[in-house]
């Protein structure tokens, strides 16, 4: 189970019991006068069964099947045993985008949860409701951006004439091509994704601060707590939930990052920012080896159960 | 007393002053590149290119406009993009509120297998099984076609159960007096829930459509024709590669940066418009991704 099974309540008056007996099979006469009742949504499930047979279920365990076979484009794929996951391992192209993913997912997780918690509660202390909602939206439209989009605008603010250079320029430092230097790559890439996504994680945090129960604060400010103590000891603590849903939900994308890279890569940056998506996309789509590609896939599926994993563990995802 | 309040309401001075200039500095480096990308767009075009912050374009045209829209052909990805978009989030919201409503129905015998059948597919993201993908879309002859892109991702788990928990908010007693009046199963789907849960057909719905619009995955996956691309996918090809064909002319920034706001304009227009749907279903929104 990779994803957070979060916000997705049982239907409220279903009590617990008969949720159990849901998968149960008992051949009362009951339960046929039920299933006849409900023939036809039975009938209109079946269309949504075989759609995700056909293109969810069947490609994960296709992938799975080619990783196990020889690149071939036509007829028969002989049996490869592991020596597509043999070559991939062997691929410093491979190795390379592993260290790149790892160390732009990581930075990335750390700067949206961080920043983002930063953002809110700064929003949280701001007194006028509009203004409140004006940062928020602001600071949440680059998340409806396409990554093109956020590369058009980086592409134009860090060319060679852009703003940032026009900056550099005013305190006489010299103009500095951005994008072609590798030494600031990755920083980019990852400014990018916080740039996008800073926002977005900041209005869920808000949402969570704004569910808080006020006679929380209020007791605390008879009680002459500041603030400060508030925010530490009421405001912090409530959002717990909040905060692991979120670790959870970003570790499961550490690995995953594939537009903004495919957007942003070129000859000179390459080295630095290419991720295992990237390659996978690249090995088995482009150049057609797709038995190698799927051998990466499926690897990079089984680092981000882990990832995934070890984050439910260190947050305690499950209990409670 | 009251004074004492007034100040447990507050952060110290010095901790307001930092929040706030960083507050000023995160809008600066929020809105000022968009400010900037939108400038560029309406200025001309040996203007557009001239070094420095551009703010307020003087005079303001949309030759850029016009240049992208007729040199690189716009329109066809443009509208390629609302067809596959719209088409693809109705399939889409259409089949989530289906299955919320089966699987929301509380005596509905095999509802947990059918239940887990739909959780089993959100385990994996979608990004990881790329290759598979392709190979089915293959051997149902979907590649370089916009069908693909519409069929590829019409069902996911998330969307079915961000319906199903709007369904759940409808009392049942509607639907087990139209059963007495023996309204059909279909017709109580269509007539009570679709209707009373138009706020979560709209946030399905906008994530969808922002989603599908912005998509970049799929599109390379499945479309390797030029002439099928979606504008995301163009507007990658105007930004960074378009200057590697040759035969093409010299791209002006104001040019560029119009490809930009066109292809994120819509969906800001949207966004202002289902705002209020959209924080609502933020969280929900969120494991989505």
């Amino acid at each position: 189970m990779v994803s957070p099974d979060v916000g997705m309540p049982d239907c409220k008056d279903s009590g617990p019991g008969s949720y159990e007996k849901g998968g149960v099979v008992s051949m009362d006469t009951q339960t046929f006068r039920k299933m006849r009742r409900y023939k036809a949504l039975y009938i209109l499930f079946i269309p949504i069964v075989l759609y995700l047979l056909v293109f969810t279920y069947y490609p994960f365990v296709r992938g799975l099947v080619m990783s196990f076979q020889e690149n071939r484009l036509i007829g028969k794929r002989p049996f490869a045993g592991l020596s597509n996951y043999a070559k991939v391992v062997a691929d410093p192209d491979f190795i390379a985008s592993i260290v790149n993913s790892l160390i732009i997912g990581v930075v990335d997780m750390v700067l949206y949860f961080v920043l983002a918690l930063l953002l809110a509660l700064m929003i949280n202390e701001i007194r006028s409701s509009t203004m409140r909602k004006s940062i928020q939206t602001i600071a949440y439209i680059p998340y409806l951006f396409s990554w093109a989009v956020i590369g058009g605008v980086w592409a134009l603010i860090f060319d060679i004439k852009g703003l940032v250079n026009a900056i550099l320029g005013f305190f006489g430092q010299e103009a500095v091509f951005f994008l072609a230097e590798t030494s600031l790559a990755r920083p980019l890439i990852i400014g990018m994704g916080v740039w996008r996504s800073v926002g977005y994680f900041a209005l869920l945090f808000s949402v969570a601060i704004v569910g808080i129960d006020p006679t929380l604060f209020e007791a605390a400010k008879i009680d002459g707590a500041s603030r400060l103590t508030q925010i530490r000891k009421i405001i912090i603590p409530s959002l717990s939930g909040t905060m692991k849903t979120i670790i959870v939900l970003l570790s499961i994308g550490v690995l995953t990052h594939f537009d903004e890279i495919y957007v942003m890569v070129n000859p000179a940056n390459r080295r630095f920012i290419s991720t295992l998506l990237l390659y996978v996309y690249e090995t088995g789509i482009l150049n057609f080896r797709m038995g190698t590609a799927s051998a990466g896939a499926t690897l990079v599926m089984i680092g981000t159960v882990l990832i995934a994993t070890v984050m439910r563990r260190l947050t305690r995802y499950d209990e409670e | 007393m009251a004074h004492q309040l007034k100040r447990a309401d507050k952060l110290p001075v010095a901790l307001r002053i930092v929040g706030g200039v960083l507050l000023v500095f995160t809008v600066v480096i929020m809105g000022i590149p968009m400010l900037n990308v939108l400038a560029v767009s309406f200025s001309e075009s040996a203007a557009s290119d001239a070094p420095g912050l551009v703010l307020l374009p003087l005079p303001p045209t949309t030759e850029g406009y016009s240049f992208i829209w007729k040199h690189t052909d716009l329109s066809k990805p443009f509208f390629n993009t609302v067809y596959v978009s719209i088409v693809g989030t109705v399939l889409h919201v259409l089949f989530a509120s289906l299955a919320g409503y089966i699987l929301c129905q509380p005596d509905l015998p095999l509802r947990n297998v059918m239940t887990s059948f739909i959780l089993l597919t959100m385990t994996v993201p979608n990004e990881l099984t790329l290759i598979g993908i392709y190979a089915v879309n293959k051997d149902l002859g979907l590649i370089n076609t916009y069908t693909g892109l519409i069929v590829n991702g019409m069902i996911s788990g998330f969307s079915v159960f961000l319906m199903r928990n709007y369904f759940s908010t409808i009392p049942k007693s509607l639907a087990e007096s139209a059963r007495m009046d023996g309204a059909s199963e279909l017709n109580i789907f269509l007539r009570i829930y679709l209707r009373l849960a138009s706020a979560g057909l709209i946030t399905v719905g906008t994530l969808e459509l922002i989603r599908r619009w912005n998509n970049i995955t799929l599109t390379v996956t499945l479309i390797s024709d030029m002439k099928k691309w979606t504008m995301p996918v163009v507007l990658r090809w105007i930004l960074f590669d378009q200057s590697s064909t040759s035969g093409t002319a010299y791209i002006f920034a104001n040019a560029k940066m119009a490809a930009v706001v066109l292809t994120a304009a819509p969906l800001v227009v949207l966004y202002f418009f289902v705002q209020r749907f959209l924080t609502g279903g933020a969280l929900l929104g969120a494991i989505k991704e």
